[in-house]
């Protein structure tokens, strides 16, 4: 049984363009809710033995010290997250002293997590992660093109790269999108982790083109004088239940840490998991049925 | 070729046993710390500082070396003073910055923490300042005079009052100027001298209800008066005595003895000592520091002054008896006890007339004056204990300007006091009894061990040669971190437990050989983290647990490709040849993308580092197993199925297999 993939490529690649537009206006509009890893500031989180008090009143505690754009969530039964702005050490430990002495007389209050990052550092982590997603994008696209230069007709090397480079845009977009979104009715913020996990899904989406771009570069090395799509199609059908299963196998554990793996790395792992699904699907309907355009449009322009 | 794979094979089979059941027995546990892994502090608790360097007043040459000089102080600070067995200490430069990491795991109490790093104990020594502020100009001097004139003529009249037979407790309710006392008729209840020593030794002469005939002067003023009643206070105990000390006893500097040659040399002066002889041997044996001099002579002491082993020995004994050989941390003891006494108390009422000194009009600026030695000067701090009290006591040793100035300072304050001043607030006021020219000198504040520990640590480690000023800081508290640590240990078995189901399920035999692979590669990369070191994060566990997923995609591409071959009516073996060739630089392609991710990830730095290291071990470690274990397993298991191929186990079977095959195989 073979499905063709490619014969109904234009309506995988409108779909495809459409997420990617809508992700782009979730962007726009939106835009990434940056955390206090870029910006700087702090995150102070701290839990209740009972009785967590109103978000008014523990925001009402903290203009009382003068800080202001604090933004107070709830998270868990018992505990809050606060974000504030850069604090010193003695401002920490004002904040505290007040926090205990305002609600935690008859109840105890444990701080379970503070970070607080200066302007100084966020900036260089901000350039770091700029120079990494730029680096990373670069390394790849080199070592596609490397990979790819014994094949050279009847589709260039670079524009297998270059394929691979799209699809994977796709997938950093989805994930983007998805968290513009998540941002933007949840507070959901991007981190140093979600910089990771993009970087990751960069890596593991080209990882799963180059698989079915390897299976269409062996086919075409062995029989030459079929069509150039039944090629694409071939590769993708004897791939699919390897793509499939591969990112069964890499969700799974992804799943059940999501799941079960607590709060911190909750959205880290969701970033991944919607990269590497997306990765997965890009290579399939997105890079092959590329291939296939651009191998037509060169012949049309012979 | 069989003999050589189960040879490759079974060594893997027995080490995986091992490291699996070892690695096994770790994950199962949520203490793993004790296990030696190495925990990031998001799943052990602790606190991640960054700090910034102002190097603006050093020259760009000299800038690093500060640095490193700085990160030098904090590591021994934080090693020393916090006890913190691993910190991870390091400098990088950012741009022209220079920043200073402080990585503390386990450490609770980070407030302290960052007291201890970042602020330099400023010792000081300061001397009574008695000179004003400034000289009393002519007015102020004639005002003074003329106050204490008064003052004066205030007393004499009071005086010839209670000559002429007036009633002590109506002139103190018309002369005294004792707020606290004058309407409760001068008593000041029973003293002792150290409170008020003119009144007290002028008590010590008089009898009750004496009244004294001229003024007592004291430093508030002039007093007059009168003695109500004694009383015994505590018992005193005057004693000397003979301490040999013995290596590892406390204090034990040139420990001449060990603890059984001690004894023995304590048991032969015991013979020997009498009441007469006893100062000269213990100014000819004695190993405390000074008893040449002082023949051993503690002089009065009252109870909880000495170490209780001590004063257990002495109390009770008759006077001029010698007691011991006595065990104390210092060493052993044979102790002579000269004198007991009950401390006298006196009831004493008076008359206070106030009078007037140049520092009541202009009070000095300070009560305590600087004189230039400071912890600058310091060639050594320790904790030592008091060889009487048993008091614990930080031991300071001055280098030569120090020992210098240290002199001088004592030389003219004899009889006075001098104030020993840490961080702006004084810790320990000692009287200096004679001039010290040794450079060697003790703060007796009233120190726990550990509290006299970290000021000797602190004043060891000396100044920042930088200011450094905190930039970053990530705290995690330590239940915070174990629950991390056993939510993602659980969804990791969950995740494991999951993929080898389907492994399992679906390629079935391969499947197995998987999954054994699989188990391999978890042992192989969790020693791994081990041997090398690498820091387990929150992050760290999920590129682990992702690396496992990826790690199964080696062998899903071989299986599939196997399966393929398979179809095509290939026999087993060669199938099995060809499908790791032919996935091969599909595997190597993916992972490389992989890497070159991790790459920069791990230069990112962070969080990022974590995850990268623990996701391209996991592939490094993948590549390895998912290809050449399982190899070596499938070459191995292939001729247990010796039709040459295809059973039932396998994906595709193809039963009827023609005999070109076989012509292929040979």
């Amino acid at each position: 049984m073979t499905i063709p993939f490619i014969k109904y490529s234009r309506f995988w690649l409108f779909l495809s363009a459409a997420v990617a537009i809508v992700s782009i206006v979730f962007l726009v509009i939106w835009g990434l809710k940056p955390g206090i890893d870029f910006t700087g500031g702090s995150l102070l989180e701290v839990t209740f033995e009972k009785n967590r008090p109103a978000l008014d009143k523990v925001e009402g505690t903290f203009s009382e010290l003068g800080l202001k754009n604090t933004i107070i969530q709830k998270t868990g039964d018992t505990s809050l997250i606060v974000r504030t702005n850069f604090l010193t050490e003695d401002q920490h430990q004002l904040v505290l002293r007040q926090l205990r002495s305002n609600f935690a007389t008859d109840n105890t209050m444990r701080e379970d997590r503070f970070e607080t990052i200066g302007s100084s550092v966020s900036t260089q982590l901000r350039t770091r992660a700029l120079w990494a997603i730029i680096l990373v994008n670069l390394g790849i696209i080199l070592y596609v093109a490397y990979a790819f230069r014994q094949v050279s007709r009847p589709v260039a090397s670079w524009k297998y790269g270059l394929l691979a480079i799209i699809a994977l845009i796709h997938d950093v977009l989805l994930v983007m999108g998805v968290f513009a979104l998540l941002g933007h009715y949840f507070g959901v913020e991007v981190d140093i982790a979600f910089v990771v996990a993009l970087l990751t899904v960069l890596g593991y989406s080209v990882n799963d083109t180059i698989v079915v771009y390897d299976r269409v570069r062996e086919n075409l090395l062995r029989h030459n004088n079929e069509n150039f799509g039944d090629t694409v199609n071939a590769g993708l059908n004897q791939t699919l239940m390897r793509s499939i299963n591969t990112t069964m196998k890499t969700t799974l554990p992804l799943f059940a840490l999501f799941f079960f793996g607590g709060m911190t790395i909750h959205y880290f792992v969701l970033a991944l998991i919607i990269g590497i699904i997306s990765g997965a699907y890009s290579s399939i309907f997105i890079a092959s049925p590329l291939l296939v355009y651009v191998e037509k449009w060169q012949r049309k322009n012979a | 070729m069989l003999i050589v794979c189960s040879a490759i094979v079974l060594p893997g089979q027995i080490n995986r046993g091992i490291d699996f059941v070892n690695n096994k027995a770790n994950l199962g546990l949520p203490k793993l710390p004790s296990n030696g892994f190495n925990l990031g502090l998001d799943l052990q608790g602790g606190a991640h500082l960054i700090y910034q360097a102002k190097t603006d007043a050093i020259e760009g040459k000299d800038r690093a070396s500060a640095v490193e000089g700085v990160r030098d102080v904090i590591e021994r600070r934080v090693r020393g003073g916090l006890g913190v067995a691993e910190p991870l200490v390091q400098t990088t430069q950012v741009g022209g910055d220079y920043r200073i990491i402080v990585e503390l795991p386990g450490v609770t109490d980070v407030n302290q923490a960052i007291k201890m790093i970042g602020e330099t104990p400023v010792l000081e020594f300061k001397e009574e300042n008695n000179t004003p502020q400034r000289d009393l100009t002519a007015e102020e001097q004639k005002q003074l005079t003329d106050f204490n004139k008064a003052a004066l003529t205030k007393v004499n009249q009071a005086l010839a009052d209670l000559k002429k037979g007036t009633d002590f407790a109506t002139a103190v309710t018309k002369y005294s100027e004792d707020d606290s006392t004058k309407n409760n008729v001068g008593d000041l209840g029973f003293i002792n001298g150290d409170i008020y020593p003119e009144i007290y030794n002028w008590a010590k002469t008089a009898k009750d209800g004496e009244v004294s005939q001229k003024f007592v002067s004291s430093t508030t003023g002039y007093n007059i008066l009168k003695r109500i009643a004694q009383k015994d206070g505590d018992k005193q105990v005057s004693a000397s005595h003979i301490l040999i000390c013995y290596m590892g006893a406390s204090n034990c500097d040139n420990a001449k003895y060990t603890k059984a040659e001690a004894l023995t040399k304590i048991t032969e002066l015991k013979k020997t000592a009498t009441i007469q002889n006893f100062a000269q041997l213990a100014k000819d044996n004695s190993t405390e520091p000074g008893a040449a001099q002082s023949g051993g002579v503690l002089g009065y002491f009252k109870q909880g002054q000495m170490v209780k082993a001590f004063e257990d020995a002495v109390w009770n004994v008759p006077v001029s008896t010698i007691v011991g050989p006595v065990e104390t941390d210092f060493g052993y003891h044979l102790i002579y006890k000269t004198g007991e006494q009950q401390e006298k108390l006196y009831d004493v009422a008076r008359i206070l007339v106030k009078t007037k000194t140049a520092t009541d009009i202009v009070p000095p600026q300070e009560q305590w004056k600087d004189t230039g030695l400071s912890g600058k000067q310091l060639k050594r701090a320790e904790v030592s204990q008091n060889n009487t009290t048993g008091d614990v006591q930080v031991s300071l040793q001055f280098d030569d300007s120090g020992t210098k100035l240290f002199g001088d300072i004592t030389t003219r304050n004899v009889g006075k006091q001098v104030a020993i001043f840490l961080d702006g607030s004084p810790i320990s006021v000692p009287r200096v009894d004679e001039p010290i020219t040794s450079g060697s000198a003790v703060i007796s504040g009233s120190f726990t061990l550990s509290e006299a520990k970290l000021l000797s640590q602190r004043l060891n480690s000396g100044a920042l040669p930088v200011p450094v000023e905190l930039i970053s800081q990530q705290k995690v508290d330590a239940t915070l971190g174990s629950d991390s640590l056993v939510k993602s240990i659980y969804a990791g078995i969950i995740g494991f437990i999951a993929v080898i189901l389907f492994m399992i399920l679906y390629y079935r035999l391969p499947g197995i050989v998987a999954v054994v692979a699989l188990c391999l590669y978890s042992a192989l990369s969790l020693a791994l983290f081990k041997l090398i070191g690498v820091t387990l994060t929150l992050s760290g566990v999920a590129g682990f647990i992702l690396s496992v997923g990826m790690a199964v995609d080696a062998n899903v591409l071989i299986f599939e490709r196997l399966k393929e071959e398979l179809r095509l009516r290939k026999s087993l073996r060669g199938a099995m040849e060809e499908a790791f060739v032919r996935s091969w630089p599909s595997i190597r392609d993916s992972n490389i993308t992989t890497l070159i991710s991790c790459v920069f990830l791990i230069w990112l730095g962070s969080q990022a580092r974590g995850f990268a290291v623990t996701l391209s071990i996991g592939v490094l470690v993948s590549m390895f197993t998912a290809i050449t274990i399982t190899r070596t397993l499938m070459r191995w298991i292939a001729p247990w199925f010796n039709e040459y191929g295809n059973w039932m186990f396998w994906g595709h079977q193809k039963p009827e297999v023609q005999p070109e095959t076989e012509l292929v195989k040979k």
